[in-house]
């Protein structure tokens, strides 16, 4: 038996693993699952010939336009008939249909991406805010400001019934008031009784130079705001309203409520990515929240706010980390959700303005010519639908299953 | 219980007044004005007047500040909005501006028209979607539950007017099995008594009549069927796969009870509760959405109706349609609440 030297040992402590943070262990766990490799794969697929259509490959869709070629079925090789090679088959108009897939691609992953930064960021923010006040205390600057807004937007009822803005303003004050003195006869039916008959009076009497029933009602509304805010309102009644206004956007469907934004704002690619966007914001909203109510009652939250850490930075740089996964595994998905979306309202003649390359849109341009036997008009821009919103799907379920091990089923 | 019911009934009350209110709001600011769309481009300023007086259209939307200053409590509230409220009080949901037919005489045929379809697509999806679901989580990680899984999340990133338009293609253009569109064939009589045709034509015992129907119906429900099809037999695996991780399943296999009994008996009984949830919120989705397979099918539904009516500004159509699929919507949610907190005892709500 030779002699070991200890270079030759390889010492190997099983107790202690290398380290690795929390986002590589997902990324292993990512790269080893096969639906999740495929849906990278196609979502890479689109997004970069998408990206690489757009910059390198000229397509001006104004122009595009060659009625010798109308409706011919797809090609490999040039013939006699059709001198050029259709992958894809061309459309009523001669439009070679593979160049308008390649580029309709660069519009779609645009509203994904913009449709769901809007409601990313506005529900996200309203979550984040709901989720977090519901359970910790305001600071006085906070609640100065939450009094002072409910008074400033009820004080625009009487300041625009006396056409003048000073009640407004004056409901503003009488909210920061409330706020300032929190303990002024508090737990005492006199705070009620004082802070109603401030409101009376400061929405009555500027309003009796317009009429002696404008002071009356103003003095209504003016008692009632002050009785609201003579109640120690807190980050709940926040929470509530603003939950129970998304409840209310939520009780309306999805493509409805979406045609009527787009009919009211006039149709156009933009127009579509703004109401596919606010259509979803209460499913952030709702996401967002749950997502904090499940980490607010940890332990690192408490320690935060016991070292008087302001909560701003709780909320950024405690909160947020911590509820990355869910939102991000919905961001996908919701990249998916858009495309769709977008994709209809398109097909119904309210997304893409023609000529311009839109999947949706190219389909509603070409389904009436599927009883006269074009198929090939309407299989391809659909099944780029239908692919790429399968490869954010495949993505989301693999990120679902890497980010969160205990979900893993 | 009771008390849980009474508060919850009190929290959608909030809710179904934004409702109102939205759907209120909406039909005023679409662009275009209703008189003149009710007239036509040649009406005179006189007659639109005049229209616009007969509609209250004149009145402010929401308060009369002028009246209040000519000191007129009436004046002050009687603005369109509470005309509108005053209107759905009374259930008088207007008449339709350009055929100038009652909104809820036309809601009355195409409402179950929208309900058969969905009916019957809910029914496909849960017939396939469920089995589905259970076989995947039995056969965890196997090659079935691998391309079943797969296969439901094509279902549901299905664009379904797409889907459609190849069955179109397939079933309507190519092989010529069934018609391309429509409810009814030509020269086929049904005696409306529900509305619903395969239920009318069964109680007419004209097995003719409720074959065409069927005919009709069923490539869009198949389309309409798809994405909850796919959203159902996943719900059903993870909730399966989470009940089958439990110690009561482990002791029910350990005492020696077959693997189909304890799957049916035993593990499926306790992971329905989250699959009758999705069922329920799928169900609220499906009677909305059907627009696009409304449109697709020519089915006379009231997604279709409803869409043409924002395109064609006709007011009372989107108001009176938007209500009633708003209104199923939040009665649908409410609905899962509740049979949520009766199902399951363990939730308590107060």
């Amino acid at each position: 038996m030779a002699n070991i030297t200890p270079e030759e040992v390889i010492v190997t402590d099983f107790a202690v693993r290398e380290h690795r943070s929390l986002w590589i262990d997902a990324w292993r766990r990512l790269i080893s699952s096969n639906t999740a490799r495929l849906g990278m794969f196609i979502v890479a697929l689109f997004v970069l010939s998408a990206i690489l259509a757009h910059y390198f490959w000229e397509y001006d869709p104004k122009v595009d336009l060659d009625y010798t070629l109308k409706l011919k079925p797809p090609t490999l090789v040039a013939n006699e008939d059709v001198p050029s090679v259709h992958l894809f088959g061309t459309d009523k108009l001669g439009r070679d249909i593979f160049r308008r897939v390649v580029h309709g691609g660069w519009n779609s992953l645009r509203v994904g991406i913009v449709a769901v930064g809007i409601s990313l960021t506005v529900g996200g923010l309203i979550g984040l805010f709901a989720g977090f006040y519901e359970n910790i205390n305001m600071t006085s600057l906070e609640r100065i400001f939450l009094f002072g807004f409910t008074g400033l937007i009820m004080g625009i009822l009487p300041a625009w019934a006396a056409a003048q803005p000073l009640q407004a303003v004056l409901m503003a004050g009488l909210g920061v008031a409330a706020a300032y003195f929190p303990n002024f006869h508090k737990d005492s039916i006199n705070r009620l009784w004082i802070f109603a008959a401030a409101g009376g009076v400061v929405t009555a009497v500027p309003s009796l130079f317009a009429g002696s029933l404008v002071t009356l009602v103003c003095g209504v509304w003016g008692i009632l705001t002050g009785a609201l805010l003579s109640r120690p309102l807190e980050g709940k009644f926040f929470s509530n309203v603003m939950m129970r206004l998304m409840d209310i956007v939520l009780s309306f469907p999805g493509y409805l409520l979406a045609i009527a934004i787009v009919a009211f704002l006039g149709p156009g690619l933009e127009k579509g990515m703004i109401a596919i966007g606010i259509v979803s914001i209460p499913v952030y909203a709702r996401l967002t929240r749950s997502a904090v109510l499940a980490v607010i009652q940890k332990e690192y939250i408490l320690a935060a706010q016991a070292v008087g850490e302001k909560h701003g930075r709780i909320i950024f740089r405690h909160l947020t980390p911590n509820i990355l996964s869910p939102i991000i595994v919905q961001t996908t998905m919701g990249l998916a959700n858009a495309i769709l979306s977008a994709a209809a309202l398109g097909f119904l003649g309210l997304g893409a303005i023609p000529p311009e390359p839109e999947w949706g849109a190219m389909l509603g341009d070409s389904y009436r010519y599927l009883t006269s036997g074009a198929w090939w008009a309407v299989l391809f821009p659909g099944l780029a639908i239908m692919l790429s919103v399968l490869g954010f799907n495949l993505l989301g379920d693999g990120l679902r299953d890497a980010l969160d091990p205990k979900l893993r089923t | 219980m009771s008390n849980y019911i009474i508060r919850r009934i009190i929290s959608v009350l909030p809710t179904l007044i934004g409702v109102t209110f939205v759907i209120f709001m909406f039909q005023r600011l679409i662009p275009g004005d209703p008189a003149v769309a009710m007239l036509g481009e040649h009406a005179t300023e006189e007659s639109i007047e005049r229209l616009r007086e007969q509609f209250g259209l004149n009145r402010p939307l929401f308060l009369d500040r002028e009246a209040l200053a000519d000191g007129d409590l009436a004046g002050f509230f009687d603005s369109q909005y509470v005309r509108y409220m005053k209107r759905l009080f009374s259930l008088d949901m207007g008449e339709s501006i350009h055929r100038r037919i009652p909104v809820a005489e036309t809601l009355a045929i195409r409402f179950p028209a929208t309900i058969e379809l969905a009916l019957l697509s809910m029914f496909i999806a849960i017939i396939i979607g469920i089995p589905v679901g259970i076989i995947s989580a039995a056969k965890r990680n196997s090659a079935i539950d691998s391309i079943s899984m797969v296969g439901s999340l094509v279902g549901v990133s299905m664009p379904i007017f797409w889907l459609g338009l190849m069955e179109i293609m397939l079933f309507a253009v190519l092989m010529q099995w069934l018609p391309a569109g429509g409810r009814l064939g030509t020269g086929i009589e049904i005696k409306p008594i529900t509305n619903l045709y395969l239920v009318d034509s069964l109680l007419m015992g004209n097995f003719q009549a409720f074959k065409d129907v069927f005919a009709h119906i069923i490539m869009p429900a198949i389309a309409l069927a798809t994405i909850p099809m796919g959203i159902i037999a996943r719900m059903t695996r993870s909730s399966m796969l989470d009940v089958l991780q439990e110690d009561y399943v482990r002791t029910a296999r350990a005492k020696g009870l077959g693997r189909g009994l304890v799957l049916f008996r035993h593990a499926l009984k306790n992971a329905s509760l989250p699959v009758v949830t999705i069922i329920g919120l799928q169900m609220g989705t499906l009677l909305a959405g059907a627009v696009l397979t409304e449109t697709i099918f020519s089915w006379p539904g009231i997604g279709r109706w409803v869409y043409d009516g924002i395109l064609g500004r006709d007011y009372p159509i989107v108001q009176g349609g938007t209500l009633v699929i708003a209104l199923v919507f939040v009665g649908v949610n409410f609905f899962v609440d509740i049979m949520y907190a009766l199902l399951d005892p363990r939730i308590r709500y107060d």
